[in-house]
C-alpha cells in the first residue's frame, strides 16, 4: 500500500548516508560534545519520573490554575477519569474533564478557535476531523519540549509507535509537532469462539468448502463473505444453533462506513488518493480522487456483495450500534475497532463475554489491510502562556510511560514502544488472562507497516470527502445505485470538492 | 397674570438651552421605557446575529482568524439554487413536514375529543398522554434507537414476532427511515396539538352544544359540523406552532438516522447544521438558514391568513 511504503520510506531515508547526512552527523556529534555538560542534565531529567523533576512538575502548584480537557468519549479518556487525581496532585493543577461524541467535540473547537477564547486547553485532536481542517490554530509542542523549565518528555519522541506519531501529531508541516499520540483505535475482526471454535460446525464447513474457516489473515473477503453466507444458511436450516447472522458491519450512512469500506478497499489495493502523504503527514494536495481506480472499484462490488450477507441492521450500526449486537450475541464475526474489546468481555453489557477472539482482517491482493484511528493530545494556541504550559504538563503525564501502563488495564492502548517492553506489561500478555491486554499482541501486529491501514486523510476538505465517500457508499448498499455509479459519483463530488483539476491544468 | 412674551430670538434661546436628546427617546412613554430593555436585548441576541447572518451569506466566511472571508456576492445563493442535494432535502422536507404535521395533527384532535369525553380520571390521562413532550428531542431519539435496535429492540422484536419486517433494518432501509423518524416526532409533539385542542375545546360555547343535542344531532355530527369548524382556528394555531418545529428540530433524527440510509432522512436541517458545523461553511449554511427563515415565514403567513379569514379579518 503507498502510505505503508511511504512510512517504510521515512525509515529508509533515515538510514541512507548521503554527504548531507554525514555533514550533518557530523556537526551533531561536535555539537553534543559542545553541550555535553547540558545533554547531561536533560538525560536526567529523561528518566521521565516525576520524583525525578519534582520542580518543574510542581511549578504551578498553589496557583490555583485550571484548565479545560475536551475529549471525545473513548476508553482512553473514561480510565484518565479515575488517574487525573493524581496529576492534579503532582502540579497542583486542576483539570476539568469534558467527554462528548466526536461530532460535538469538533463544534466546540471550532467555535472556541473562532473566538480565540482559549477555553479548551488540551483538545483532542482527531486528526482528520479537527487537526486537518483547524491546523493552524495548535502550539507546536516542541516549544514545550526544548523548554528546559519544563519536565522532559519521558525517553523522547522516540519511544512513541512512528505510525501512531506521524498520524497522530502532524499535519503537512514535519518540523511542526502539534500533538502528542493519545489513543490509537485500530480495526481488529472479532469473532466469537463458541461458534468458530465449535469442531462440529468447522469440520463441517471444512467439508463442504474444503478451507479452514478461522477468521484472520488467512482467509479472503470473498471467503469471508462465503464463510458468512454459509453461517446464514447453517442458522435458517437449524444445524447452527446459535441465533444469529453470519456478519455485522458499521454501515450507516455515516463516518463508520467509510471506515468498514476503507478495510476492504486497501486490501484491494485501492485508495481514495493517489498522493501517498494524504493519510500519514498531511497534504494541502490530495490530487484527484481515486475510486475510480479499477481496484477501488473492485473493492466496492466485494463491499456491496458482503453486506447481502451481514445482519439487515448493519445498514443502521455505527461503531456503538455494531458493537451493542455483536455483545447482544447476534453476530458472528465483525471488523470493529479493538477498543470494544473491553465491552465485549464485561459481563455486565456483553452476552459473549469469554467467547470472542481478535484476529487481523481478511486480506486482499494487497494483503491485510487494518484500519487506524488514532489521536492525539493537542495544545489550544489561544490559551495563555501560563495555561498552555500547564496544558502542556497534563500532555507529558497522560502519555507518560507510567499513565499509560495504568491506563492499559481499563481499556487503553499505549502508544509508547516503552510500555509494551515493560517487563510486567509482557508478563500481562504472556499470561493472557486481561482480555483487553489479550488483544494488544495482534494490535502490534497490525501496526506493522504491511499490515496498517492508513485511508483516512489529513487534508482540509476530510470532512466533507467523507460525507461524499459514505453518503455513495451508502446509496450503493441500499440499492439506489450500482457500484460503478457510486464510484463515479463519489469521484466527481470528491474532485468539485477539491477543484480538482485545478483551473487552468 | 400676563404672560410675558418672547420674542422668536428669546424663544430660539430657551429650545437651544434644552438637553441634546434623541428624538425617539423623548417620545417614549413610561411604557416604553419600560419595554425598552427587552428591545435592547432581544437586539442584541437575536436581531443583531441575524443581520450577521445575512451579510454573511454573501461571503466564503472563514470563522478562524487566520483565514479570511472573501467576499462572493450572491455565489452563495446561486450555489444554493444550482445543489442539486438541496433540492433533494428539500424534496425530502417537505415528505416529512407533510406527513408528520397531518398525522399530528388527526392524532391530536382525536386523543383531545377522547380525553374531553372520558369520564374518569380525565386530568391524570391528559398528563400521562402528554409526557413525552417533555423528554427532550435527543433523548427520544436516542429512546427510539434503543428500542428500534436491530439485535435487541422491542418494538423490532414484537415486529418480528408477528412476522413484519423480518430481515429488514427499520432504521437502515430506506422505505421504513421515514417513516419511523416521522413517528418518532409524532410521539413527542402530538401532545403538543392535544394541549392545544383540549384548551380550545374547553372554550367551546356550551350553549351551542346543547342546542345541537336538542336538535337531535348524533355526536359524530356534532364533532363534523360543530366542534371542528369552531375549533379550526386553535388547530390552526397548533399547526402553526408545529409547522415552525418541524423545520427547525432535528435532534432525534441526528441521533437515529443522521441523514441516512442514502439521504432518505436527510431534512434541509440537518444538511444546514452538516454546511455550518462540520463543513465550517458557514457562508453557505448562512444562505441556506435564510432560505428555511423564508420558507418558515410563508408557511407562517400561509397559516395566519388562513386564520384571519376565518376570523373574518384576511391577512391578519
Amino acid at each position: 500500500m503507498r502510505k505503508n511504503e511511504t512510512i517504510e520510506k521515512f525509515g529508509g531515508t533515515e538510514r541512507r548516508l548521503t554527504r548531507r547526512t554525514a555533514l550533518k552527523t557530523g556537526a551533531a556529534i561536535a555539537a553534543a560534545f559542545a553541550v555535553a555538560p547540558a545533554l547531561g542534565a536533560r538525560a536526567a531529567q529523561d528518566a521521565g519520573t516525576p520524583a525525578a523533576d519534582a520542580e518543574t512538575w510542581g511549578q504551578y502548584k498553589d496557583k490555583g490554575i485550571q484548565i479545560n480537557f475536551l475529549s471525545e468519549d473513548t476508553p482512553p479518556t473514561a480510565a484518565m477519569i479515575n488517574h487525573v487525581g493524581e496529576f492534579e496532585e503532582l502540579t497542583g493543577i486542576t483539570v476539568n474533564i469534558t467527554q462528548t461524541g466526536l461530532a460535538d467535540v469538533v463544534t466546540k473547537v471550532l467555535l472556541d478557535f473562532a473566538s480565540q477564547a482559549g477555553d479548551i486547553d488540551v483538545i483532542y485532536a482527531d486528526p482528520m476531523q479537527i487537526m486537518a481542517p483547524l491546523y493552524g490554530n495548535f502550539t507546536d509542542l516542541r516549544t514545550f519540549i526544548d523548554d528546559p523549565t519544563l519536565p522532559a518528555l519521558p525517553n523522547g519522541l522516540d519511544d512513541f509507535d512512528k505510525m501512531n506519531l506521524i498520524g497522530s501529531g502532524y499535519m503537512i508541516d514535519r518540523e511542526k509537532l502539534l500533538a502528542i499520540p493519545y489513543d490509537a483505535p485500530t480495526m481488529l475482526l472479532a469473532y466469537r469462539t463458541d461458534i468458530f471454535e465449535n469442531a462440529t460446525y468447522k469440520d463441517l464447513f471444512q467439508q463442504e468448502k474444503g478451507y479452514d474457516w478461522t477468521p484472520g489473515p488467512n482467509i479472503t473477503w470473498e471467503q469471508y463473505r462465503e464463510i458468512a453466507e454459509w453461517i446464514n444458511g447453517k442458522v435458517a436450516d437449524g444445524t447452527i444453533a446459535e441465533k444469529v447472522a453470519g456478519t455485522g458491519h458499521q454501515a450507516k450512512q455515516y463516518d463508520s462506513l467509510m471506515c468498514d469500506f476503507s478495510n476492504v478497499m486497501l486490501a484491494e489495493g485501492g485508495n481514495y488518493f493517489d498522493n501517498p502523504d494524504y493519510a500519514t503527514w498531511g497534504t494541502a494536495t490530495p490530487g484527484g480522487c481515486a475510486l475510480g481506480s479499477p481496484e477501488a472499484l473492485a473493492a466496492a462490488k466485494l463491499y456491496d456483495s458482503i453486506l447481502k450477507q451481514a445482519a439487515p441492521g448493519s445498514l443502521s450500526w455505527d461503531w456503538n450500534g455494531l458493537a451493542e449486537a455483536f455483545s447482544a450475541g447476534g453476530i458472528a464475526m465483525a471488523p470493529e475497532w479493538h477498543e470494544y474489546a473491553s465491552m465485549f468481555e464485561d459481563e455486565n453489557l456483553s452476552t459473549v463475554a469469554g467467547h470472542v477472539k481478535w484476529a487481523l482482517l481478511p486480506k486482499g491482493p494487497n494483503g491485510t489491510k487494518n484500519l487506524w484511528g488514532g489521536t492525539g493530545l493537542a495544545v489550544n494556541s489561544y490559551g495563555t502562556e501560563e495555561r498552555q504550559r500547564a496544558a502542556w504538563l497534563f500532555i507529558n503525564w497522560a502519555t507518560s510511560p507510567e499513565t499509560q501502563k495504568k491506563l492499559l488495564l481499563e481499556g487503553s492502548t499505549p502508544t509508547r514502544t516503552s510500555v509494551y517492553q515493560d517487563a510486567e506489561v509482557q508478563q500481562w500478555i504472556a499470561d493472557n488472562k486481561d482480555p483487553l491486554v489479550a488483544v494488544l499482541p495482534t494490535v502490534l501486529d497490525a501496526w506493522k507497516p504491511e499490515n496498517i491501514g492508513l485511508a483516512q486523510g489529513k487534508i482540509v476538505t476530510w470532512v466533507q470527502v467523507d460525507e461524499a465517500i459514505f453518503t455513495d457508499l451508502s446509496k450503493m448498499l441500499t440499492g439506489s445505485k450500482t457500484p460503478e455509479q457510486a464510484m463515479t459519483d463519489a469521484v466527481s463530488t470528491i474532485d468539485k470538492i477539491n477543484n480538482w483539476p485545478p483551473a487552468g491544468a | 397674570m400676563s404672560t410675558p412674551v418672547q420674542t422668536p430670538t428669546q424663544q430660539l434661546q430657551v429650545v437651544t438651552a434644552q438637553p441634546k436628546r434623541i428624538p425617539i427617546l423623548g417620545r417614549l412613554s413610561p411604557e416604553g421605557w419600560m419595554v425598552l430593555p427587552t428591545v435592547l436585548v432581544l437586539l442584541a441576541v437575536s436581531i443583531y446575529p441575524f443581520l450577521y447572518m445575512i451579510r454573511m451569506s454573501f461571503f466564503e466566511y472563514s470563522p478562524l482568524p487566520q483565514v479570511p472571508s472573501k467576499f462572493v456576492g450572491l455565489g452563495n445563493w446561486v450555489q444554493m439554487l444550482q445543489d442539486q442535494a438541496i433540492w433533494a432535502s428539500w424534496l425530502t422536507t417537505a415528505w416529512y413536514f407533510g406527513a408528520a404535521l397531518t398525522l399530528q395533527l388527526v392524532l391530536g384532535v382525536a386523543i383531545a375529543l377522547l380525553i374531553e369525553h372520558t369520564p374518569y380520571f380525565r386530568d391524570a390521562l391528559a398528563t400521562i398522554l402528554l409526557s413525552p413532550m417533555f423528554v427532550a428531542p435527543v433523548l427520544v431519539g436516542l429512546l427510539w434507537r434503543f428500542l428500534l435496535h436491530d439485535s435487541y429492540g422491542v418494538y423490532t422484536y414484537f415486529l418480528h414476532e408477528i412476522g413484519l419486517l423480518n430481515n429488514v433494518s427499520i432504521l437502515g432501509d430506506p422505505r421504513t427511515a421515514m417513516p419511523a423518524v416521522v413517528l418518532m416526532d409524532t410521539w413527542e409533539w402530538t401532545p403538543l396539538v392535544v394541549i392545544v385542542v383540549l384548551s380550545g375545546l374547553r372554550a367551546l360555547p356550551h350553549d351551542v352544544l346543547e342546542a345541537s343535542v336538542v336538535d337531535g344531532s348524533s355526536y359524530w355530527q356534532q364533532v363534523r359540523y360543530i366542534t371542528l369548524p369552531m375549533l379550526r382556528p386553535v388547530i390552526l394555531v397548533a399547526a402553526l406552532i408545529r409547522s415552525m418545529d418541524l423545520l427547525r428540530y432535528i435532534d432525534h433524527l441526528m441521533v437515529t438516522t443522521a441523514g441516512g440510509p442514502a439521504d432518505s432522512t436527510k431534512i434541509i436541517g440537518i444538511r444546514i447544521f452538516e454546511e455550518a458545523f462540520r463543513f465550517f461553511r458557514l457562508g453557505y449554511a448562512s444562505a441556506l438558514g435564510l432560505a428555511m427563515i423564508v420558507v418558515t415565514i410563508f408557511l407562517g403567513r400561509l397559516f395566519v391568513n388562513v386564520l384571519g379569514e376565518e376570523q373574518g379579518a384576511p391577512g391578519a
